[in-house]
């Protein structure tokens, strides 16, 4: 119900949200859609889950990156501190400067996220975003809701403006009931 | 100076209206910005939403050094640096200094309103550092070296072929005017200056206490970039932008992007605290805490409540001023009626002057302000402060001080009127050409005449046809209904009298005080109010009913504002505001009258009067009294969106632009087929009435209570 809700809601801003079976599957589905170096900066869930060994085979895969290469990527990935189903959106701490790189300058970026961890509405996503405020003395935590749009020429909706062009959450049971990692 | 001030402002208006692609784009936008509005807002509680923001902007305004002392000890400890700028000169003089001595030479900037309130842009070129703005929007703007015309799409007056042209020049070859095209160039253009950039400049959403940290609400990307890229980031903070909790911060959230732009949420919301990593080792991060007028504002006790504002635009998405002439006209650095109030503490009186008498007062920005904020209550005291300041013109002081203070000389030189305008009206009820320089004000709508004899001089001889009344009821007549529609008195005894009511007309009222009050002459409106509270209370009616929703809301609103802190008088009013009561709802609600004898078969439009949908809440009853008698109601396109009419509005100060308003209503009128259009309000009639006649349009403009006792008739 709840992840029926986010994905919807998700779709609606023009994410694509995509059930995945395994790791594996996660691999082949970013692989078919990139062209060029891959950024993954260090994600607890998906090094757990032995994402890089399996994506490195597929792609150039690049886990240490600086500015520069990072716009020059074709991609980056992400886990997920958790979901909001109302709007859609992924939660991230994005502290570390390699998060924000991967997920800003690159056209598209791939999330991966465990499906129990999407909670209802934004009300009920407070608690956890006070916790997240308590990992380090300094934080960056990004709502993302669907990929960068803007309307300022004519009101016109258009996609991809300054950040990625496209946004793809790929759902994958027993990643991480960790709201505290990503 | 302000006849200088008058003479540019006119040349703006002028050309604006000049430019009906820029209308038809902010009409468009207006339509599209309630629908998206309704849906993102759909199954919430919104009045109840923006309660609870307004409850707690208040708590911030009230204890406000304790959530700013909070705010800095967080956000030090998180390795921020604070800077209290109590003017623009301050923060701009900080921001360069800084940008010097860290030798900086290339700045990117995300959208902020406060930096364009205090021209950072100016400051740090002037110290020689480049700044590129670069949301989509503000790019735009800036290489068309203009200002912002809307608070959240700052591009909105401009067209893609401007855009293009724009581009071309700076990327020295033709871009063509296509807008996925054109987007993508300023990605290109962008990207280097992200990369390059030694500082980043951002504006905050909200600076929550409780964490130390900012968040910034955006759509694009480029607010994630500024921040993340250069080494230094100096966010510059309005302090009414504190919250004391991230759950309070939800509560902004909740409302910000639903009310702005009709989304859910942006696509991105960043919560940024302290020093976070950057390349090798830490980002500096400087927040520059604005006050600028902001604490004046906070100690104004009739203007306060304009500190809550969350800057979503949404009173420009909804102005009928604004939709015609944008926010080039209304507007100095913030447009529209936020902008209004905040160009006045933030900008100075003058820079305010003309836009404060540039709003009609159709409460459409209060009725969809997510901070609760009575935005018309407070433009109308800026309008009595500009009065006190600037006066209101020798013609009109002698019109308010002498003439309408004294009821006697007043309603007699009304009655003169009538006998005067004979040579024009040639006895006809309305007047559609008017001699020599007055031919301006009948070129575009008919005028009534005034009555050969006011309702006052008919009472004794209209008949009340009531046995053992149920209520006694005075009625307010208002100066429309008295000197120039007295038929709807008529009409207005019939229909009481039918429901077991007695009417009466209280011979001592005056003038509700309302052309008075809106012009700046608080004076005269508490003498007028005086007078009509006396009058009205005299014989202890159970109701006093109005036709006019203007007097209503005086009645109600205004002389318990002006008298309120008077012991002789306080009492009184609050009991005449009570009884007060429109004649829709005094049938609908407490005459409990839900069907009448339907002889009549009509096609009935119902546009709703400002003050009365917006003002005293009343907009189900008549439509539901129309029906109940036998017409087919039949909605047109926006219903409750003002006529134009606006009292001297329409006459005196702004003709043109109420003009074309009553255009845009006439179109809607016409659309639906109906053959009458009708209304609670006798100066709506005057508006649209007169407009209807002139295009010698077959539809007929009643008043409700007309149409109610026509079906009454035998």
């Amino acid at each position: 119900m709840t992840v029926e809700r986010f994905r919807q809601a998700a779709e609606n801003v023009g994410t694509a949200v995509v059930p995945v079976a395994d790791i594996g599957d996660a691999c082949r589905y970013i692989a078919g859609r990139c062209d060029g170096p891959v950024l993954l900066p260090s994600q607890p869930s998906l090094e757990r889950g032995g994402l890089s060994a399996e994506l490195e085979q597929q792609v150039k895969l690049l886990t240490a990156f600086d500015k520069s290469a990072a716009e020059q990527a074709a991609a980056g990935i992400s886990g997920a501190n958790f979901g909001i189903a109302e709007t859609g959106t992924i939660v991230l701490e994005s502290s570390a400067e390699p998060v924000r790189l991967a997920t800003t300058l690159p056209p598209k970026h791939f999330v991966l996220i465990d499906p129990a961890k999407i909670v209802a509405d934004g009300r009920a996503a407070v608690p956890y975003l006070q916790n997240l405020h308590h990992l380090a003395p300094q934080s960056f935590i990004a709502y993302i809701t669907g990929p960068s749009r803007t309307a300022d020429i004519e009101r016109v909706l258009t996609i991809g403006v300054h950040g990625p062009k496209e946004l793809h959450i790929l759902l994958l049971d027993n990643l991480s009931s960790d709201f505290m990692e990503s | 100076m302000s006849k200088q001030r008058s003479r540019e402002y006119r040349q703006r208006v002028n050309q604006a209206l000049a430019t009906p692609r820029l209308q038809q784009a902010l009409h468009a936008f207006g339509d599209a910005y309630l629908l998206a509005r309704e849906n993102a807002l759909a199954g919430r509680d919104f009045d109840k939403l923006r309660q609870a923001v307004g409850e707690m902007k208040d708590e911030v305004r009230v204890n406000h050094q304790h959530y700013i002392d909070q705010f800095i000890t967080n956000a030090k400890a998180a390795g921020a640096t604070i800077f209290i700028a109590k003017t623009a000169e301050e923060a701009n003089r900080y921001i360069a200094d800084l940008a010097e001595e860290k030798k900086c030479r290339l700045a990117v900037k995300s959208k902020s309103m406060a930096s364009e309130e205090i021209h950072l842009n100016r400051a740090l070129e002037t110290a020689g550092v480049e700044t590129v703005e670069t949301d989509l929007g503000e790019w735009i703007i800036q290489l068309a070296g203009q200002r912002p015309s809307h608070m959240v799409m700052p591009a909105i007056h401009m067209f893609r072929d401007e855009v293009a042209e724009l581009f071309s020049k700076k990327t020295g070859q033709q871009e063509p005017d296509d807008i996925e095209h054109l987007v993508e160039v300023a990605r290109q253009q962008l990207r280097r200056s992200y990369l390059e950039a030694d500082i980043g400049i951002s504006g905050a959403n909200v600076a929550v206490a409780e964490t130390g940290g900012i968040a910034l609400v955006t759509n694009e990307g480029n607010a994630r970039l500024v921040t993340t890229l250069p080494k230094i980031h100096v966010a510059l903070v309005g302090i009414e932008k504190l919250v004391p909790t991230l759950d309070d911060a939800q509560s902004v959230l909740e409302v910000l992007p639903r009310n702005a732009t009709g989304q859910q949420i942006t696509s991105y919301v960043s919560w940024i605290r302290g020093a976070v990593p950057c390349g090798e080792g830490k980002k500096e991060l400087h927040i520059v805490l604005l006050d600028n007028g902001r604490s004046a504002l906070a100690e104004s006790p009739h203007c306060k409540d304009a500190l809550r504002c969350v800057k979503c635009g949404a009173c420009a998405n909804v102005c009928p001023i604004y939709q015609t002439v944008g926010g080039h006209v209304f507007g100095h650095i913030y447009i529209s009626a936020i902008g209004i109030i905040l160009t006045a503490f933030f900008h100075g009186l003058d820079q305010a002057a003309e836009l404060v008498r540039a709003c009609i007062g159709c409460r459409a920005c209060v009725a969809v302000c997510p901070s609760n904020i009575d935005l018309e209550n407070i433009i109308l005291h800026l309008r009595e402060v500009i009065g006190e300041e600037e006066g209101i013109g020798t013609g009109k002081a002698l019109v308010f001080k002498k003439v309408m203070r004294n009821r006697k000389l007043f309603h007699s030189l009304l009655r003169a009127g009538s006998k005067l305008q004979k040579p024009v009206t040639k006895g006809e009820r309305t007047i559609r050409h008017l001699p020599l320089f007055f031919s301006s004000l009948t070129e575009w709508r008919s005028l009534p005449a005034i009555a050969a004899t006011p309702l006052r001089d008919q009472w004794q001889t209209i008949e009340q046809r009531v046995e053992q009344a149920r209520y006694k009821v005075a009625f307010f007549a208002g100066c429309l209904n008295d000197f120039v529609y007295p038929e709807l008195g008529r009409d207005l005894v019939k229909v009481l009298n039918r429901f077991g009511c007695e009417v009466t007309l209280p011979l001592e009222q005056n003038c509700c005080g309302v052309p008075a009050l809106y012009s700046g002459d608080k004076e005269t409106a508490t003498v007028l109010a005086q007078q009509n509270v006396a009058a009205m209370l005299e014989g202890e009616p159970d109701f006093i009913v109005t036709t006019c929703p203007t007097c209503t809301m005086s009645l109600q609103r205004d002389f318990l504002e002006l008298l309120g802190d008077n012991p002789a008088w306080a009492e009184k009013a609050a009991m005449l505001a009570e009884k007060t009561i429109d004649i829709s709802r005094l049938l609908h609600e407490k005459l409990g009258v839900d069907a009448l004898p339907k002889t009549v078969n009509r096609k009935v439009t119902y546009h709703d009067s400002c003050h009365l949908k917006r003002g005293a809440g009343v907009w189900q009853e008549p439509r539901a009294l129309l029906a109940a008698s036998g017409n087919e109601v039949v909605e047109m396109a926006h219903a409750d969106r003002c006529c134009g009419f606006g009292g001297s509005y329409s006459f005196t100060s702004h003709p043109d632009i109420a003009r074309r308003i009553l255009t845009d209503k006439l179109n809607d009128i016409e659309a639906t087929g109906a053959d009458c259009v009708a209304m609670d309000c006798p100066g709506c009639m005057l508006q649209i009435g007169g407009g209807l006649e002139k295009a010698d349009s077959p539809v007929r403009a009643a008043h409700t209570i007309s149409l109610l006792a026509e079906s009454l008739d035998d």
